[in-house]
């Protein structure tokens, strides 16, 4: 930990160094060149297969704006909605519209475009126009229904025609799907004109790609993968990383079957050396994880055991019997995850656990699947982000009852003790940024907010 | 509709002021800031902890441990630790080694995003362990005011909130009336019994959405009481207890300079800039490099100019030429101030660099040449604003904290050593 603690240092040492412009005001003027991995086929936050790949370093905030957003803290701020309130029972909510708000088409924002973009994106609520305000009706009580509005699909969106248009600080120029994404800063932006005048992003890009992007001066801010942050790092480059906010983690297809299945599944969470992989083969990247939210996030993620112990493993697996083992899924597309999942399957070895990849899998054999699984976190806000993460993996809702202080943690350890998930590791995300570009800003979980960053050389 | 879930800001006061004269209440302030804010009260928590612990054991023997897993220091984490066990005590525990403990009890003081989470993990002989938590809101820390220097730079401060402040002004007068601008409105607090007591907030209309970087400046009137410039507006005071204010769209130049050195530029309304364009001018000089910020040099009965330029350098406008000083490394605010130390003139400048901290440092320019005249005073935080005041006598300065998100206004002057 001491020497993960000096490298984090080294990081941020190497961000102030370099971070010393010839001028504290934002300039504006000049294009900011992005290079990504992902490669979304939409730009619509409501399109459900694009959601995780577009949402994750916060690029849609360029394009859309939601009612309420998330500061940094993780505390709800007005955004197109300028106040909200909430009926006792906390099922209807009203939120009154901001005024001067056009799409990018021109159209100006009204609360009758407000609700017809949450309808679509939420066809369990009833949302209707009231005046200026917006009426959303829950099917339920819900008391955190503006920190759930902060989320990519709740993104107010004019549809029609085949046209897609937000009312973010950028209008979208050029867009080729997966390919390459142009966005030029609008003039009239409620929120206030971004610095740079355009915005290019180059999608589908390996993290070698992009890191040649950025040192041939192609590119200006480019992604770098977890385990090569340290390095990055060594070779001078301006790296920014996040708090580890990633979540890593094996995921069995289905409940467990029998009281011997769980035993088996808690015998293989005892048995994986999560320091071993984060330090090894994520080179520092992250922290060896115990539960499904980071600490910086709950508070409380210590309270859940992260070290290996074998003995114990080796002991419930015995007590159990011997079981058909698990198939282990992981992306083909993912080297980092192909390593972890051969690393993860040597320890379940030594457990007397048998994890097979499909490869290796008789054709005729039924074996339960587990995938490992990387998933960004959904949201600052802690309930919403472990409900986010719950519903996409096919778990319980998670309930929030009770002492407001307890609720959480109860909830999670609900989740956790249904044996459908074992943590492994939060990754930290990481950022190369060139020379020239100032004023960045980004939260805790990783997301870029662009719209402040302004370059060195631009010129009005 | 019961629950408003978003309140409006409530603007919070740094410290109170102590005399009936702006001055002396100014330096009463500074005095005052001496003084540390108060520390969070930690008692609810610690009462509240201890009798979930004791509902959970009972009023037993029990072994107690505490492990700080927070931002909290030792010295606040023993604090703590002391307290509860008191509280413990109080409700019937006893304390015994954890080997004779019939409960052993790890207290973890840790955190979250915008709370403390105090958790203590429960242990018995005969039960499963047990997990007990409460949380409290975490306060704002200390701010730590800098060593004198020998020209010493002093910071004043005038006013904290959430919201950007773009520029303060206080008005000698009986009441004396601070006036605080921010992107929506225009508040003015009175003096009264050593506190500013909010007064009236005027909204300030505007038809266009407000540029990223929105700047803003307060100018003490000569037949009004102020006038506020904003990028295409004006806003005029009238006559009147508490006075009224007028808004308009406008491009009138902004006056940039004192009582004694005036200058008068054109805001770029879309952008965070002067175009340039100066009236009357700098003796010949109508026109300029793009510049964010100038500063008066006044020598006799000439004043030059120095301009802290969009591209990056600083210009030396004598009235006849338009030099680029190589030398100075600023940022791109600077404002003059009238010490009577030196050359009773001095500039004041922002460092350079967009990081979490700043710093303001003294000049004095002699010849086209700044030389540092003392020691930098550090920001904790952005410098967002800062603009010389009407009189000359001091500077306002905004810096955003970046720990706890709020503008912090205040004055800064120069005193000539000690």
């Amino acid at each position: 930990m001491k020497l993960f603690g000096l490298f984090l240092l080294a990081v941020v040492s190497q961000a102030l160094v370099v971070a010393a412009p010839a001028s504290t005001r934002p300039h504006y003027g000049g294009t900011l060149r992005i290079s990504i991995r992902e490669a979304p086929a939409s730009l619509d936050p409501a399109d459900s297969d694009q959601v995780g790949m577009f949402a994750s370093p916060g690029l849609w905030r360029l394009i859309f704006d939601t009612l309420v957003t998330l500061d940094a803290r993780g505390q709800a701020q007005p955004a197109l909605a300028t106040s909200w309130q909430a009926d006792p029972g906390n099922q209807r909510w009203q939120f009154m519209v901001r005024h001067g708000v056009a799409f990018q088409d021109g159209t100006a924002l009204s609360s009758d475009s407000v609700a017809a973009s949450l309808r679509a994106a939420n066809p369990k609520w009833k949302v209707f126009a009231a005046g200026d305000a917006v009426v959303i009706e829950c099917d339920a009580a819900t008391s955190n229904l503006p920190a759930i509005l902060t989320l990519p699909r709740y993104s107010i969106a004019k549809r029609g025609g085949g046209k897609l248009a937000g009312s973010g600080p950028f209008a979208i120029n050029r867009w080729d799907p997966g390919k390459k994404l142009v966005l030029t800063a609008r003039e009239d932006y409620w929120g206030g004109r971004a610095f740079v005048d355009s915005i290019e992003i180059e999608m589908g890009r390996s993290f070698r790609e992009q890191v040649i992007a950025l040192d041939l001066g192609k590119a200006d801010i480019v992604e770098v993968a977890p385990e090569q942050m340290r390095h990055a790092v060594s070779e001078g480059r301006r790296v920014q990383s996040s708090a580890p906010a990633e979540w890593m983690a094996l995921v069995f297809s289905r409940d467990s079957q029998s009281a011997e299945e769980g035993k088996l599944r808690q015998a293989l969470a005892l048995s994986i050396d999560r320091t071993a992989i984060n330090d090894v083969l994520l080179q520092g990247g992250g922290e060896p994880a115990g539960t499904i939210l980071p600490n910086w996030l709950t508070g409380y993620a210590f309270l859940f055991p992260t070290t290996v112990d074998l003995e114990h493993a080796r002991q419930i697996r015995s007590e159990a019997g011997g079981g058909p083992g698990w198939t282990l899924v992981s992306d083909p597309a993912d080297p980092l995850a192909r390593v972890i999942a051969a690393r993860i399957a040597l320890n379940a070895r030594d457990a007397g656990l048998v994890l097979l990849e499909p490869s290796t899998l008789p054709t005729s054999s039924k074996v339960a699947n587990v995938g490992l699984v990387r998933m960004p976190l959904p949201s600052l806000d802690a309930r919403v982000a472990l409900s986010e993460l719950a519903a996409s993996l096919g778990l319980p809702t998670p309930k929030f009852e009770g002492d407001p202080a307890y609720t959480l943690y109860a909830a999670e350890s609900a989740l956790l003790q249904s044996q459908r998930v074992i943590p492994l590791v939060h990754l930290r995300t990481a950022t190369a940024l060139s020379v020239n570009v100032m004023g960045w800003q980004e939260d805790p979980d990783g997301s870029w907010r662009l719209p402040n960053v302004w370059l060195e050389m631009g010129k009005p | 509709m019961q629950h408003a879930a978003y309140n409006s800001r409530i603007p919070y006061m740094l410290a109170p002021l102590s005399s009936r004269s702006v001055g002396s209440a100014l330096l009463a302030l500074a005095v005052l800031l001496a003084v540390p804010a108060p520390a969070q009260n930690w008692a609810g928590a610690e009462e509240q902890l201890a009798g979930k612990i004791v509902s959970s054991t009972g009023p037993k023997t029990m072994a107690l441990e505490v492990l700080n897993r927070s931002s909290l220091s030792a010295a606040t984490t023993d604090d703590i630790r002391r307290n509860l066990l008191t509280q413990l005590a109080v409700l019937g525990a006893r304390f015994v080694p954890p080997e004779q403990a019939a409960a052993t009890v790890r207290v973890s003081l840790s955190e979250d995003l915008q709370s403390y989470l105090w958790i203590a993990e429960i242990h018995q002989s005969s039960n499963a362990t047990s997990i007990v938590m409460v949380s409290l809101p975490r306060s704002a820390p200390l701010s730590v005011e800098p060593e004198a220097a020998a020209m010493v730079l002093r910071r004043i401060p005038l006013w904290s909130q959430l919201e950007r402040i773009l520029d303060v002004a206080v008005i000698d007068g009986n009441p004396a009336r601070m006036l605080v601008l921010d992107p929506n409105s225009l508040t003015t607090y009175r003096l009264q019994d050593n506190h500013w007591q909010a007064e009236q907030s005027l909204p300030i209309a505007h038809s266009r959405p407000w540029p990223r970087d929105l700047r803003g400046r307060l100018i003490r009137g000569k037949d009004n009481l102020f006038d506020a410039y904003l990028p295409g507006v004006h806003c005029r005071s009238s006559a009147g207890t508490p006075p009224p204010m007028t808004c308009y769209d406008s491009e009138d130049p902004w006056p940039i300079g004192t009582d004694l050195s005036s200058l008068n530029a054109s805001f770029t309304s879309t952008r965070n800039y002067f175009s340039g364009s100066l009236s009357p001018g700098v003796g010949k000089q109508t026109t300029a490099p793009a510049f964010y910020s100038a500063a008066a040099v006044p020598r006799g009965a000439t004043i030059s100019w120095l301009l802290a330029a969009v591209d990056g350098r600083i210009h030396f406008l004598d009235g006849s030429t338009d030099q680029v000083l190589e030398k100075p490394s600023w940022g791109s605010d600077i404002a003059s101030v009238r010490s009577g130390c030196g050359s009773g003139w001095q500039v004041l400048a922002t460092a350079p660099g967009d990081g979490r901290s700043d710093a303001v440092r003294v000049f004095e320019v002699a010849g086209h040449e700044p030389v540092a005249a003392g020691a930098p005073l550090d920001v904790s935080g952005a410098i967002t604003a800062l603009w010389t005041e009407s009189s000359g006598t001091g500077a306002v300065a905004v810096a955003r904290n970046f720990e706890t998100g709020r503008y912090e206004a205040f004055r800064l002057i120069l005193t000539c050593g000690r």
